[in-house]
């Protein structure tokens, strides 16, 4: 599949709040209520449109438990993106979000664009943690908020999408080197500068049809 | 001073005598006819006779050395610009070898002393003396304006250098002051004549001014080059440690590079490039053909052998600040115990590939079990019955070579993709893993490892089989000879990639020991 650019996110947050199902969401468009547990990580990709131009975002899903905290570190580095998860139904994974963000801004690069995200938005009557706190936390620690539910899929692609786009405008700001694959952002084929000699390859209209089945 | 000095003087010697003895008397030849040329001068430009005064004749005799040393100059420019570089190195070698306590004797004795070892010198030169004389003067004075302008250069160069952000002056750069120097040379001696009207008092505190100035400039060049080197560390490790303290980031990132080049950008890189052929292949309507590399990222194969990359590397890191921390018995006990890992997952190299596989289940599952880790080599065993599946119904006779070659580059991919997906899952299990066993899990290792490129071996054996079947019939022998090279060079691929992920977790061996 040929891209513009491909971004590396990595999905964070306790166990069972829905990392998983999110990416399968997102990725499959389907939902799978029982989930086997992650062990270390796994992948999703999908590609996406921001601005006209062809964009892969690579996800990996990190296991919540705590037994796999030291691996799931040790994935960070080179994300461009992260979705941080909370269940809105247990009060104690909101409570674990400030860890978990030191978790990440330790060993991750700080341009690094963090989505923080209410998992389980369809769960209203069980909800313990009011919209507003999850948007008080977003606003003190610069992330970006959003509820959602893997189940009915609301705001799933809106919480991958609105990252990307993040991402794309402090490229276009010149915050990200595209050049520094440790940012988490890799250019496509077709726009890699090593390959001069190939003017034909970059033909715009040819992109969308490229790739293998 | 005095060596430093003698060392110009004999190497000006030098490059006008360079086979001194034998040379001189065609040297007295060229004199004489210079001496001729002057007292032609005499006639018309001057009213002096050889009866004046001593001064007088010093005086001629430098003009005659004047004549004579342009007429040199003309004669050798080459190596006169060549010579006096190494002069100036000679001047630079020796200055800081001089203690201070020499420079304190020239402040509190008289000023003389040394200008009087400078004039014993030049009687050595015998009937040469004033020849001498200019030598050193030119010299001494082109070494010290070469000196000057060098330090200058050098160091308006360094630091400019510095302030454009690199940490190093670049050699395109320091080419350039070298070559910008060149001319001033040639300044030096133009100014030469000046300098000889002096005579004798004048030259000899024009000396001991020269060798001062050379002095001083040497200190120049010393300590300005210190004051360099040290700008230069303190910038290097203020842009090392921007944002990483204690360089934690930079060492592991430095050990990747030191070690060897990451697999996984190698093969992306690769596969990059391939896409980017094959769009061209595809503008001029050629039958695009599979590429291994676009279907084993396809597969996940790429992300895993990353990840497991990323997680070797954190083993690593964790290894080398313990064996850091260690020292004496403790050390070299841990040393050894690494080296023992190391030897367990020594992977024979037999050729022998095609072992038996009918208990490819047996085996992969025999292997695993010793590790004591919920892991199945399921999806991978499926994978591989679903193309052995594929191959014994395939109809040879609608199968067209491409399609053949496309779906068994897509096996060989898709099958080495599921093994290193299965031997990073294994690190992951086996650093959770409550209680270590290091050999049985490098014996597991092994024969994981072995197995699962000798199945590979299988597959492409009997892929390749089909393609020789088609071969009989085929009338495009050559491109399909083509396509049986690129399945065994894919296959061999395959196994380096195994291979590959396999030496990766041996870090993660080495940690579950200690």
């Amino acid at each position: 599949m040929s891209y513009a650019y491909l971004f590396k996110y990595i999905i964070i947050g306790d166990t069972g709040v829905g990392k998983s199902c999110l990416l399968l969401q997102f990725t499959d468009k389907r939902f799978q209520p029982v989930h086997d547990l992650t062990i270390g990580v796994e992948f999703g990709a999908r590609m996406i449109t921001i601005d006209g131009k062809q964009i892969k975002l690579q996800i990996w899903d990190t296991a919540g438990q705590e037994a796999f905290r030291s691996i799931t570190r040790s994935y960070y580095r080179g994300a461009a993106g992260a979705l941080l998860v909370y269940d809105i139904t247990r009060r104690e994974t909101f409570n674990h979000l400030t860890t978990w963000l030191e978790d990440a801004r330790q060993h991750s690069n700080s341009n690094m664009v963090i989505m923080l995200i209410g998992n389980k938005s369809d769960l209203e009557s069980r909800r313990e943690v009011k919209k507003e706190e999850g948007e008080a936390f977003a606003r003190e620690h610069g992330l970006v908020f959003m509820e959602t539910s893997a189940k009915t899929a609301a705001n799933v692609e809106e919480a991958f999408i609105n990252t990307a786009r993040e991402i794309y405008e402090k490229i276009q700001e010149g915050v990200f080197d595209i050049n520094n694959e440790a940012n988490g952002i890799k250019i496509g084929p077709q726009h890699s500068p090593t390959n001069p000699s190939l003017p034909g390859a970059g033909g715009q209209g040819g992109s969308q049809g490229g790739g293998c089945c | 001073m005095e060596t430093s000095d003698s060392e110009c003087f004999e190497s000006a010697d030098e490059e006008f005598y360079p086979e001194s003895n034998n040379k001189k008397p065609q040297k007295q030849e060229s004199i004489a006819s210079v001496v001729e040329q002057i007292e032609e001068l005499k006639v018309v430009a001057t009213t002096t006779t050889v009866e004046e005064q001593p001064t007088k004749e010093i005086k001629n005799k430098t003009v005659k050395t004047n004549k004579l040393g342009v007429k040199v100059n003309k004669v050798s420019p080459p190596t006169e610009t060549k010579e006096i570089p190494e002069t100036i190195n000679k001047n630079e070698e020796t200055i800081p070898e001089q203690s201070k306590d020499e420079i304190n004797l020239w402040d509190d004795d008289d000023d003389w002393e040394p200008v009087e070892q400078e004039t014993k010198s030049i009687p050595t030169n015998l009937g040469w003396s004033s020849w001498g004389n200019w030598d050193v003067t030119s010299l001494l004075n082109t070494a010290s304006a070469g000196v000057t302008t060098i330090t200058n250069h050098v160091s308006h160069g360094l630091t400019s250098v510095l302030e454009s952000g690199i940490g190093a002056p670049d050699p395109e750069e320091l080419a350039r002051i070298n070559s910008s120097e060149k001319p001033k040379f040639e300044d030096g001696n133009h100014s030469e004549p000046i300098n000889l009207s002096f005579g004798l008092s004048n030259f000899v505190s024009g000396v001991t001014h020269i060798t001062k100035l050379v002095e001083t400039t040497g200190n120049k060049v010393v300590k300005g080059g210190l004051d360099t080197l040290e700008t230069i560390g303190k910038k290097t490790m203020e842009v090392l440690q921007e944002g990483d303290p204690g360089f934690k980031k930079k060492r592991a990132f430095l050990k990747i590079n030191s070690n060897k080049p990451v697999l996984s950008h190698i093969l992306r890189e690769a596969k990059e490039k391939a896409e980017v052929e094959n769009k061209l292949l595809e503008e001029r309507q050629f039958a695009r053909k599979a590429n291994y590399e676009s279907l084993f990222d396809d597969h996940q194969g790429l992300v895993h052998l990353e990840a497991l990359e990323m997680l070797s590397k954190q083993c690593d890191i964790k290894l080398q600040s313990l064996l850091e921390s260690l020292t004496g018995d403790d050390l070299i006990e841990l040393q050894e115990t690494m080296n023992q890992i190391e030897e367990l997952c020594e992977l024979v190299d037999d050729d022998d590939e095609l072992e038996d596989t009918s208990q490819m289940k047996e085996k992969l599952d025999g292997a695993v079990s010793e590790m004591h880790i919920n892991i199945s080599y399921e999806k991978l065993l499926n994978t591989w019955s679903e193309a052995e599946d594929w191959l014994r119904n395939i109809n040879l006779a609608i199968c067209s070579e491409v399609e053949l070659h496309e779906q068994a580059i897509d096996t060989l991919a898709q099958l080495t993709a599921l093994a290193v997906e299965r031997f990073h899952k294994i690190g992951e299990l086996l650093l959770v893993k409550e209680h270590r066993s290091t050999a049985d899990e490098a014996d597991s290792l092994v024969q994981l490892t072995v197995t699962v490129t000798t199945l590979i071996s299988h597959v492409a054996t009997k892929l390749a089989d089909k393609f020789n079947e088609k071969l009989t019939t085929s009338t495009y022998k050559d491109e399909i000879n083509k396509l049986i090279t690129n399945i065994y060079f894919e296959s061999a691929n395959s196994i380096s990639y195994i291979k590959n992920a396999f030496q990766l977790l041996i870090p993660v061996l080495q940690v579950g020991a200690i």
